[in-house]
């Protein structure tokens, strides 16, 4: 059983090279610009980059802005992890009817079950570990390419930066939040593997048009927002932080990295982890992740569409 | 009992049509079954059945296990080639060899490459880069490497040039075939597995119009090639279908003597091809 999931999942890598491809062509292009000096200038938009370098700077700061580099660097790599799960979902259980493979697919000793599984498995596992995996690679490439940039300035990367960056801290909380977000938006993940299983032509549309449509047709038929309360609030509203405002002026105040400096925070002190997992916004998901998904296995088993 | 398929009643709807319509028959080990029908008559539905592909009515037993209910572990002892084009094509040789190595317990992965060797299959090569012919060899490498008790064949040589189903059907037998395995086989080139087969099953609109060994045909069935005159006396022993062939008659009978026809032109055991023909036309004459 245990062989044979392994196996599934090694086919799904095979069949959609995207999931390692991907991450590795976003890690490729931020060690490009960062070579050419485009994410250092990026990212220290608010802050000035020769705080990085200078030597009288307290610690903390250097250390929050080291953190810093590497959000924003994770930030895009997170970005495309869930445009890479939306189309691997909705390709996942459509690709091999569209290529009549399924026949092949259904006749080694696997339920429809472990298929299905093992497709969940890529979308809330895989994707999410090889994603850390380039990440951990590009915020070392990067590093190294700016402790290099002050060597030659004169400072000493090996301390400046090496010794500055809050690896384990935000590390730990990378792998946290790229784990929580596919779990958050499992409902999702759960309806785009349906859809994969059920539609007979675009599956893109088919997943998206009741998003967009539903929201619209509700609030002119009750006047009321479940929809779209559940749609699209519910997607950026993730109970992982201990105080969401604090998320976002992180990116958006140029204060915060002093605060975050001056108050010795760090991400995984932002990080809630016990009021996300006891969250019943999270469960309730996680329950509807596990209806598609029934649903998709159950349109794998009993449609005779070959 | 050593029946390693089942069938009792067996139906299957697709909406108003039936499909498959209240079939029963019996396969035993070690035999080699040609399944035989027009299009549409419901081979495919009855094989996917039998794999445990799609749900049907009746009771339906392979290898001791419902079919529907317990396809994973049917799928251990039992194998198909569907069609030329099911393998898919983005895999390689190396992965499709992993693949069903870490799915199989029966799978042998060195006798499949001690096939693969007798190919011109590269091992580094994706399933879209080989001909048809090469694709339907490498499907049949990796079935005769798997222990299958079961292989079940639906127009395996579709496509295929002569010189590819001719060896596919010797592979078949020299490779694969032996008295503890059995195949189930459908075709339309009836011609090319007749002398293969040991049983005969032919289906139209969904209903068995024949199930027979082999062996049983010359006693069953007979074909009169007779002039236009001795034709008439013949058909007075009720055949079943006639047709004609070269100005002369040819009458096929079901369940007479040849000593009765004796006189009345050339006798002979009508081919599967033509028997399916009287079969099938002579029951909507």
């Amino acid at each position: 059983m245990i062989r044979s999931q392994f196996a599934l999942l090694q086919r799904e890598l095979w069949e959609h090279r995207a999931i390692y491809v991907a991450p590795i062509v976003v890690a490729i292009l931020m060690i490009l610009a960062s070579l050419t000096g485009q994410i250092s200038v990026d990212a220290m938009e608010h802050v000035d980059i020769g705080l990085v370098g200078a030597a009288n700077i307290p610690e903390n700061a250097r250390s929050a802005v080291l953190s810093g580099i590497m959000i924003s660097l994770s930030t895009t790599f997170i970005f495309a992890m869930w445009i890479l799960t939306i189309f691997y979902a909705l390709d996942s259980l459509y690709a091999e009817r569209k290529d009549r493979s399924i026949l092949f697919w259904r006749s080694i000793p696997s339920t429809d079950f472990e298929t299905v599984l093992s497709k969940l498995l890529t979308a809330l596992l895989v994707i999410p570990l090889i994603t850390f995996a380039m990440i951990v690679v590009t915020h070392l490439a990067v590093l190294l390419i700016t402790s290099v940039w002050i060597g030659v300035r004169g400072g000493s990367g090996m301390s400046l930066v090496w010794g500055s960056a809050p690896f384990l801290d935000n590390w730990t909380a990378t792998l946290v939040f790229l784990l929580a977000i596919p779990l958050w938006l499992s409902p999702f993940i759960g309806w785009f593997l349906f859809v994969s299983a059920y539609t007979k032509r675009s599956p893109f549309l088919t997943a998206f048009l009741p998003i967009a449509v539903l929201p619209l047709l509700e609030k002119m038929l009750f006047d009321s927002a479940v929809f779209a309360e559940a749609f699209f609030v519910r997607s950026i509203k993730m109970p992982l932080f201990v105080d969401l405002s604090t998320m976002e002026s992180l990116f958006e105040e140029s204060e915060s990295f002093a605060e975050l400096a001056n108050n010795e925070l760090t991400l995984l002190g932002l990080m809630d982890f016990g009021g996300f997992v006891t969250s019943p916004g999270l469960w309730l998901g996680i329950l509807v992740c596990g209806l598609f998904t029934s649903a998709a296995i159950y349109v794998r088993r009993y449609r005779d569409d070959s | 009992m050593t029946s390693l398929v089942s069938a009792r009643n067996v139906s299957k709807s697709y909406g108003a049509v039936r499909a498959v319509d209240d079939v029963s028959f019996d396969i035993e080990k070690g035999c080699i079954t040609g399944l035989i029908g027009p299009n549409g008559a419901g081979k495919t539905t009855l094989l996917k059945a039998v794999l445990g592909l799609t749900d049907c009515q009746g009771s339906l037993s392979v290898l001791g296990l419902d079919p529907f209910r317990q396809r994973k572990e049917l799928m251990q002892n039992i194998c198909f080639i569907a069609d030329v084009a099911v393998l898919p094509r983005w895999i390689r040789v190396h992965q499709l060899l992993d693949f069903v190595e870490a799915v199989h317990i029966n799978f042998s992965r060195e006798r499949a490459e001690e096939l693969l060797a007798r190919t011109k299959i590269p091992a580094k090569a994706k399933v879209q880069e080989l001909s048809k012919g090469m694709v339907t060899q490498l499907h049949l490498s990796i079935i005769t490497a798997i222990d299958a008790k079961l292989l079940i064949l639906d127009e395996p040589t579709l496509g295929l040039d002569i010189i590819f189903r001719k060896d596919f059907y010797s592979n078949l037998l020299g490779d694969y075939f032996d008295e503890e395995r059995t195949i189930v086989i459908t075709t339309h080139q009836v011609e090319e597995i007749e002398n293969l087969l040991t049983d005969v099953m032919f289906i139209n609109d969904g209903r068995l119009v024949l199930d027979a060994s082999m062996d049983a045909l010359p006693d069953q069935y007979v074909e009169l090639l007779a002039s236009s005159e001795n034709a008439d006396r013949a058909r007075k022993l009720n055949p079943i279908f006639e047709r004609d062939v070269f100005g002369k008659k040819v009458l096929t009978f079901e369940g007479i003597s040849r000593d009765e026809l004796t006189g009345l032109g050339e006798v002979r055991t009508p081919d599967i091809a033509d028997l399916f023909v009287a079969k099938v036309k002579g029951a909507t004459a």
